[in-house]
């Protein structure tokens, strides 16, 4: 796999496995009024204003194969340190916090007494959340996903250092870019990449506009 | 159904909430100014506000949830879930379950597939009356539902109530500060001023002086241009130019004159023999029934002395054209 590839791969894998994570931390934040929320919040921020170094570093000692977490993962087959699920764990863990902040700014947006008029309706919390929460912060998941995932994509700290730079495996656009930079007659390939990451973003702001005018025609359309 | 209510709520704002009520209505009112209590009141019988105890037909709802009230609950703000239609939003509720009926009679069978952008504001209304009535609730609650619409759509939206109430059967509580509101939809009227009940009554005894408009309610079928049959007797009255068919209608009762003579060489279109079926004397306002067309009549007290109104009696009701007003098209 080339890097772009791995970057792509690593970018969906990471932003797939935050998605629910992301819209439950949200929901959590939001719609609920747990003394854990401002706890869960510095939580959601920390990955946003630490060194992403520091990030991979706390993640590499967490994930370390010498820990608990980390051998066990191994004796799983999933090992994460050194190997492409680090790659997904670094980007996932850095695009979490913009992510959640996307979804959480949406579901705010709600009219709380919509979920009201909804439980007296006789709907469980349940239900109020699937047809009533969720369908109406679709917009702020979708460019949460974007953010994350275009996040995710440009990650370098965290992801040297939990991951390494294995080629094929961990060496994301970044990294690449970064072995390029020592290479004799590296320019020509450091241009693609640089490339390839403009016009991937170009796109990933692309498809979120589309899918958000969607959404928008569909709540204004005849039917 | 019999509601009994305790209810005592303090406010940081130094606002406080005594009530201790018991009493037996189909539908019944509160009414009262702004900052009197009337939201206060409503949410102890929803269960939105805990601690007033709550007895409903002998039942103790005190303890329990709202949905557990299982309350249909119509604000001034329709609410509509802005990302269904309006057949997804009347089926919400998982006891909702043939809406066919109600969307017929809310008139809203034919935005079934609509979303709720593209409704008026009174096809909001009734959407969200009908999504409240689809939940089979015990209760309907209605906070201020017709505030904010202009006077021909708010006078629709009551005619339209008005039936459903009957067609249902659903017991009913509505909050309004307009008096027309709470004489012509409900039989029992609680008047809330500065956090305790300063009147209660049938709804029409509760009203003042100047609160005198009493919407009556009626259907026909246009003969010609201007002219409608209403049962026995054939009403002239100013029509859009392309209405057809049956209508409904609505006239004020204070636009009502009664006279014991045939009045002649009069400006007023419409001069209708009849006769008294009931008089309502209260404290301020008489409210005289008439037999055919089944309208109600407010003169004042004055009036009804001078003119010595009884039971049974002939009279003459004079309206003019123009304080018939049109509403909208009727079913067959």
């Amino acid at each position: 796999m080339n890097s772009i590839q791995l970057s792509l791969s690593v970018g969906f894998a990471a932003t797939l496995l935050t998605l629910p994570l992301a819209i439950l931390a949200a929901w959590f934040l939001e719609k609920t009024d747990s003394k854990a929320r401002p706890i869960l919040q510095i939580l959601i921020t920390l990955p946003l204003v630490l060194p992403p170094v520091v990030i991979g570093y706390l993640l590499l000692a967490l994930f370390s194969p010498s820990g608990k977490v980390g051998s066990t993962l191994q004796w799983l087959g999933a090992p994460v340190a050194f190997h492409w699920l680090g790659a997904v764990v670094s980007a996932a863990v850095v695009g979490f916090p913009l992510f959640v902040t996307s979804i959480s700014l949406s579901m705010r947006e709600i009219d709380a007494r919509l979920e009201r008029i909804s439980a007296s309706l006789g709907a469980s919390r349940l239900q109020t959340f699937f047809r009533i929460t969720l369908p109406l912060a679709w917009p702020g998941i979708l460019s949460g996903a974007a953010l994350a995932f275009a996040r995710g994509l440009g990650e370098f700290g965290a992801t040297i250092i939990l991951a390494g730079r294995i080629p094929g495996q961990t060496e994301t656009i970044p990294l690449a870019i970064y072995a390029e930079l020592d290479s004799p007659g590296g320019e020509t390939k450091i241009a693609w990449l640089v490339f390839a990451s403009i016009a991937i973003c170009v796109i990933l702001i692309l498809v979120s506009r589309i899918f958000q005018g969607l959404h928008k025609r569909k709540m204004e359309s005849e039917s | 159904m019999i509601l009994e209510i305790e209810a005592n709520v303090s406010r940081p704002n130094g606002f406080h909430l005594i009530v201790e009520e018991k009493w037996s209505a189909h539908a019944t009112g509160i009414a009262g100014p702004s900052g009197g209590g009337k939201t206060t009141l409503l949410n102890c019988i929803t269960g939105s506000e805990r601690g007033a105890r709550v007895i409903v037909d002998g039942e103790d709802w005190s303890e329990w949830s709202m949905q557990e009230r299982k309350i249909g609950y119509v604000t001034q703000d329709p609410l509509l879930f802005p990302h269904m239609t309006v057949k997804e939003n009347l089926l919400y509720s998982p006891r909702a379950s043939s809406i066919g009926p109600i969307a017929e009679m809310l008139r809203i069978d034919h935005l079934l597939e609509r979303r709720p952008a593209n409704l008026s504001g009174g096809e909001k209304r009734r959407v969200a009356l009908g999504r409240a009535i689809a939940s089979q609730p015990r209760l309907l609650v209605l906070d201020e539902p017709f505030t904010g619409l202009d006077e021909i759509l708010r006078r629709e939206a009551m005619s339209v109530l008005h039936s459903i109430k009957q067609w249902s059967g659903v017991p009913m509580i509505l909050v309004s500060h307009l008096a027309d509101e709470i004489v012509g939809l409900t039989d029992w009227t609680i008047r809330l001023e500065n956090g305790s009940v300063s009147k209660r009554g049938p709804s029409e005894s509760v009203l003042n002086e100047t609160e005198t408009r009493i919407d009556n309610y009626f259907s026909g079928i246009i003969l010609e241009p201007g002219l409608v049959r209403c049962g026995p007797c054939d009403l002239k009255v100013i029509l859009p130019h392309d209405a057809d068919g049956p209508v409904r209608l609505a006239c004020y009762a204070n636009d009502i004159l009664l006279s014991k003579k045939p009045p002649d060489e009069i400006s007023a279109r419409n001069v209708i023999p009849t006769k008294i079926k009931l008089i309502h004397g209260f404290e301020k306002i008489t409210l005289v029934d008439l037999e055919a067309p089944s309208l109600r009549v407010l003169v004042t007290r004055e009036a009804n002395r001078d003119l010595d109104l009884v039971t049974g009696m002939s009279i003459y009701a004079i309206i003019k054209a123009s304080s018939i007003v049109y509403l909208g098209p009727a079913e067959n």
